[in-house]
């Protein structure tokens, strides 16, 4: 009898949704591999162990550089694909001043401020770094931001405010030209060539079981302020006058503009904090990962959209949880498959979970 | 009773000659875009009356309300408020003048706390006004229960009196209600009516469109019928309830 019923009822199970049972069945077939690698020793738990903290950093620059999309898009209800390279121009800029504070006196002040365009100098032959030179770092980080949020004003102001009344996909098109323009003009500047920004920061190994997690001064930099802004974002749209106005746009504008809400200065606001984030999250990208690229951005922009989409779109919650899971997966898919394909297994995941979830695991919450 | 000229329409019930005159609506033409709704309307209010627009769809009731408070497209005519000019005037500036308005349609913040919905209502205020809150919770004491609750996940009636509630925040002199019973169910359209009567005996001045057209008049101080964009009818409540041509036009006989 109780099997039966047992039975009867997996058996309704599988027909309800068998979405779900497939769901199960892969995990359970990922879940055993692992277990099976750790229990021949094939993988390590230390190896899980990295790359869970290597998934979590990334998932700290994603979810950072997500708020800013998030934002805009859930005020201005546009998808801003030049998002990825105000990131690029914010790091770019912040770097140039890491490098002239730096390197002042060790070389020359244009190949500094051009971040060693052409091999001409080296970061780590300037010996950078959170602990070695941490004025440097600090001044490149303001700076980042500031640049970031000056872009994104002026862009706003000259290019989108223009179009905002027009359709979604005129502003959709203008923003992807921005983009193009914004990476050429960088490339044009700083040369197309990766470069590597930092000297190697020391780091401390944690025990875990069978190996070592190498944990560096880097690696808490950014944990420290990515969550730091994250909380910071959170107290300022649930405290105060502000941060309330821009939800309460987000949720709905021609309400926000009966109130008295002066929804441009909230439109401008958001533009000043979204992309003050955006310049941050793309230094300590760079600081993080120890090379500079005119790309990076534009890269790094697929899995941010991954993540808010993934996270809810419009739900800056969501992009910090969004880009974590981004992140994790992205990280730890090396463990079942090959490196290669670790981005696309974020977009998988991605689209599993908006198959369970269609609107995203924050939907209908906008920014708050 | 008909009327043809605008002069009529408000001498009806001895309008002209009181001198407390809230807002003075005259030959306003107004619209959206290029497309005109409007055609010379007229319309009253004085201190601390209740004055009720009714009509068939589409005769431009929604529309006088909107374009009191800066909504729409002017055309000609003006708009007066307490000896002040407001015609043409934007509503982020129209609600310094003491005009709050309840729209008909998404009247709420939805992922805002029913708190936070309030606050908005003050956002032209420095601070936060705690005894204009504390006033709409007695008036609205659900509100006060639910106040950490988001007010989208809240019924159609809690959400209708919140709206009049962020709207009550800065104790407008005038109340403008687009449709505050569409949608309700019967029982809570009586309770909505008499909330307006409250509000009303303490003192704000309210127009208000209504879809419920006869119980809206019979509370009514005075009332406009309107059609076509077009001023038709204007006097009391009461004496629009009873006249036999408003009856069979306007109110299904």
């Amino acid at each position: 009898m109780g099997i039966a019923e047992t039975y009867s009822r997996g058996r309704e199970f599988a027909i309800e949704r068998p979405f779900a049972l497939v769901l199960g069945v892969i995990a359970a077939v990922l879940l055993g591999d692992l277990l099976l690698g750790l229990a021949t020793g094939q993988t390590q738990f230390a190896d899980i162990g990295t790359l869970v903290w290597d998934g979590l950093m990334r998932g700290l620059v994603i979810g950072l550089a997500g708020i800013g999309l998030s934002m805009t898009y859930s005020i201005l209800n546009f998808a801003n694909f030049a998002h990825g390279d105000y990131i690029t121009a914010g790091a770019f800029s912040g770097w140039a001043t890491t490098y002239l504070i730096a390197g002042l006196g060790r070389a020359d002040i244009g190949a500094l401020l051009l971040v060693g365009a052409g091999g001409s100098v080296y970061g780590g032959t300037i010996g950078i770094g959170m602990l070695s030179t941490p004025l440097a770092v600090v001044a490149g980080i303001v700076v980042a931001g500031a640049f970031a949020i000056a872009l994104s004003l002026g862009v706003d102001r000259f290019i989108f405010k223009p179009v905002r009344n027009e359709d979604g996909i005129t502003l959709l098109i203008t923003s992807i030209g921005v983009a193009f323009a914004l990476r050429y003009l960088m490339q044009f500047v700083f040369g197309s060539d990766v470069r590597g920004t930092t000297a190697q920061p020391p780091s401390i190994g944690l025990y875990l079981i069978d190996g070592t997690v190498f944990i560096d001064a880097h690696d808490i930099t950014l944990l420290v302020i990515a969550s730091g802004l994250m909380i910071g974002v959170h107290l300022l749209l649930q405290r105060t006058k502000l941060g309330k106005a821009m939800r309460a746009m987000a949720d709905n504008q021609d309400l926000a503009l009966i109130t008295g809400i002066p929804t441009e200065r909230v439109v401008r606001s958001t533009w000043i904090i979204g992309g003050g984030l955006t310049g941050i999250a793309g230094y300590m990208f760079i600081l993080w990962k120890g090379t500079l690229g005119f790309n990076d951005g534009w890269l790094l922009l697929l899995l941010i959209f991954a993540a808010v989409i993934l996270g809810g779109i419009g739900s800056i919650y969501g992009a910090i949880t969004g880009g974590l899971v981004i992140g994790l997966t992205a990280s730890m898919a090396v463990l079942w498959i090959p490196s290669a394909f670790a981005r696309a297994a974020a977009f998988v995941v991605m689209i599993v979970i908006l198959l369970v979830k269609p609107s995203g695991l924050f939907s209908g919450r906008s920014t708050a | 009773m008909s009327v043809d000229a605008n002069t009529d329409a408000t001498s009806g019930a001895g309008v002209e000659d009181r001198n407390d005159v809230l807002l003075r609506v005259r030959n306003l033409d107004a619209g959206y875009g290029d497309l005109q709704i409007l055609t010379d309307v007229d319309m009253d209010v004085f201190d601390g009356e209740y004055v009720t627009i009714v009509g068939p769809n589409g005769a431009g009731k929604s529309t006088t309300m909107k374009s009191v408070f800066g909504l729409t497209a002017h055309m000609g005519g003006s708009v007066q408020f307490q000896d002040e000019d407001i015609t043409g005037r934007r509503p982020e500036e129209i609600i310094h003048v003491g005009i709050g308005y309840v729209p008909q349609n998404d009247n709420v913040f939805p992922t805002l706390t029913v708190e936070e919905n309030l606050e908005m209502g003050a956002y032209i205020l420095d601070e936060v006004p705690q005894d204009a809150i504390r006033a709409v919770y007695d008036r609205f004491p659900i509100l006060e229960e639910r106040k950490h609750q988001k007010a989208g996940t809240m019924s159609g009636g809690q959400q209708q009196m919140l709206a009049m509630g962020r709207a009550l925040m800065l104790d407008p002199d005038l109340l403008l209600l687009d449709e505050p019973s569409a949608g309700l169910a019967p029982d809570l359209v009586d309770e909505m009516f008499d909330k307006i009567d409250e509000i009303n005996e303490a003192g704000t001045a309210i127009l208000m469109v209504e879809q419920n057209a006869k119980e809206a008049l019979r509370r009514c101080d005075r009332g406009y019928v309107l059609a076509n964009g077009q001023n038709r009818y204007m006097d009391r409540g009461s004496a629009l309830l009873e006249d036999e041509q408003v009856r069979q036009d306007f109110l299904g006989g």
